[in-house]
């Protein structure tokens, strides 16, 4: 009777193995969610008290041209880094799934390096890389005689929000790159044979054959990219800690300084809620469109 | 004839342009950071000087500077403190968790692993206030502790998702040998399974340990005295005080970032591996 209790455990031994990874989930994330949505309905700074204020900080949220403006800068982070990121991943995966390529696996190891950096790290390396007189951007662009490119790169307001994208493609090519060749290594070689005996080589091969097949694991790296950079926060606290002013401000910098700079808890949970249903949105419109395409 | 030469010449062409255009970025990866490292052993005079020349001499002044204003060792001592507790829980929980999902059908099995897994897609910045509050009422906010339970939390996830893959693929006949042996639950985990995760558990815990070094976010919500100061806090303070000595701010992004080099140099392609499973298997 003892032994079986191995192959099929009793009740108290379900509780007792599986309780405290759960309990630490709903300590840690249910109960928060769920706080976070009630503390939106509130005007509350922290102390002992709180007004009801029905959809008050929802309304004041739309109403809000610093949200707008955080919304839009967020979009455009997670446009740039889409195209940056993915974009240059599938360039990058092709060569390095060419069969004349040397040192495979160095190669792979070098470009995959940043991916685990910290993001206050890549932040303040990028501070230094973009410095008007010390920095590497603006020696390379003059020694490459492209000086007319060079402008105040985190100092210019209508800019800056692009310079603080260019880290996050920076940082996760290898990333995506890396998923990529392996989505390609999966394609099996018979199709690949039978193609290249149907005459189609080199480019004709990658454009007919190897991307349709790639179009799930490109979609998968299309979402993550997108649900990453929703919620990307460190990175540019690091470098710009959202400024000039609020020109690089994104949804997370807008919620943490309303809620930890201005003392506005119960609106920066509005802003926290929205922000998650912003990226529930966006993931599953990507989903849903991936998984359009895969059924033509 | 000449068709053939010319053949050959292009696939010469490309092999070399293939490899010239990797090198190249592959380069463009990595030389910031070596470029970093060793303009942080140059004075400032010789930087200011020469931007990319190597060091005349190497000058450890900065690494000296960098000790002695910002508390370096505490704040790694810290992040070490947290990630040693960090991912042994991590990794315990993990184990029973997914061993428990991988062999059992019980009510209540997919949503604990949906649970799980669906704190990957959470924007941890939308639970920032609430923790916080909630934090402060029981009194874990700024203690020792106070790191080590969102870290365990977002950390779980992806070492539950390979745990769980990994132990798939171990043949049930195992357990139930050890069941005839008389084995009860407890030791069927921990001495016949665990031992035989070792390859995934060591590459989820380089990750743990990696995830819990690089973390900000939460530190940077739950934390308030020095004394208890992570890593990243502090390399983010420091960055503050030298904001034009760039040779010392060098100084300081190699002290805190040379663990996860060290193990990058020795465990890249188990990191790799790891980091792109889930997106791999889909």
């Amino acid at each position: 009777m003892k032994t079986s209790t191995t192959l099929k455990p009793r009740k108290y031994q379900y509780f007792l193995y599986l309780g405290p990874g759960v309990l630490l989930y709903i300590f840690a994330v249910i109960i928060p969610i769920l706080w976070a949505l009630r503390y939106s309905f509130y005007n509350w700074s922290g102390g002992a008290k709180m007004d009801f204020v029905g959809l008050g900080n929802y309304i004041e949220i739309f109403k809000d041209p610093l949200f707008w403006k955080s919304l839009s800068n967020n979009l455009i982070v997670v446009g740039i880094c889409l195209v940056g990121q993915v974009g240059i991943a599938i360039i990058i995966a092709t060569l390095l799934s060419s069969k004349y390529i040397k040192g495979r696996q160095i190669h792979r190891s070098v470009v995959f390096f940043p991916t685990v950096l910290s993001a206050i790290v890549i932040g303040f390396i990028w501070v230094i890389m973009y410095n008007k007189d010390y920095g590497l951007l603006n020696w390379f662009l003059n020694t490459i005689g492209l000086k007319s490119l060079i402008y105040p790169w985190l100092d210019d307001p209508k800019k800056v929000i692009y310079s603080v994208s260019y880290p996050l493609i920076w940082q996760y090519i290898g990333y995506y790159a890396i998923i990529l060749l392996a989505g390609m290594s999966n394609i099996s070689s018979e199709v690949l044979e039978s193609c290249e005996i149907d005459g189609a080589i080199g480019w004709r091969k990658l454009v007919y054959i190897i991307y349709p097949l790639l179009k799930p694991t490109i979609a998968i790296c299309a979402m993550m990219s997108i649900a990453g950079n929703m919620k990307i926060f460190d990175n540019i606290m690091a470098m710009t800690n959202g400024g000039p002013g609020s020109s690089s401000t994104v949804l997370a910098i807008y919620a943490y300084k309303q809620s930890f700079t201005f003392f506005r808890f119960g609106y920066g949970s509005a802003v926290s809620i929205v922000m998650l249903l912003v990226s529930v949105v966006i993931i599953s419109i990507t989903k849903f469109s991936a998984r359009g395409d895969n059924n033509d | 004839m000449t068709s053939i030469n010319i053949k050959e010449k292009l696939g010469y062409i490309s092999k070399i342009v293939v490899n010239l255009l990797m090198v190249i970025f592959s380069i463009t990866c990595i030389y910031p950071v070596i470029w970093m490292v060793y303009s942080s052993f140059k004075t400032q005079n010789e930087f200011n000087m020469d931007i990319l020349s190597l060091p005349s001499s190497i000058s450890l002044e900065n690494y000296a500077n960098a000790l002695k204003t910002a508390n370096f060792i505490k704040y790694s001592a810290n992040s070490l403190f947290n990630a040693v507790i960090g991912v042994t829980a991590i990794i315990i929980i993990a184990i029973v968790t997914s061993y428990f999902i991988s062999r059992f059908e019980f009510k209540g099995r997919k949503l604990i692993y949906g649970l799980f897994l669906g704190a990957m897609l959470i924007p941890i910045h939308s639970l920032l206030v609430p923790l916080f509050s909630i934090f402060n009422s029981i009194g874990l906010y700024n203690t020792r502790f106070t790191l080590i339970i969102p870290y365990i939390t977002f950390g779980l996830p992806t070492t539950l998702f390979l745990t769980e893959s990994f132990m798939n693929n171990l043949p049930k006949e195992l357990d139930e040998a050890a069941a005839i042996d008389g084995c009860t639950l407890g030791r069927t985990i921990f001495t016949i399974i665990m031992p035989l995760c070792k390859p995934i558990l060591i590459t989820t815990g380089i990750l743990s340990f990696v995830f819990i070094w690089n973390e900000y976010t939460f530190a940077l919500t739950l934390l308030d005295s020095d004394k208890y100061k992570t890593i990243s806090l502090g390399l983010a303070k420091f960055q503050g005080q030298y904001s034009s000595d760039y040779v010392t701010q060098m100084a300081g992004i190699v002290l805190a970032t040379l663990p996860i080099i060290i193990i990058y140099l020795v465990f890249n392609k188990k990191i790799i591996e790891g980091m792109t499973a889930g997106a791999v298997k889909g």
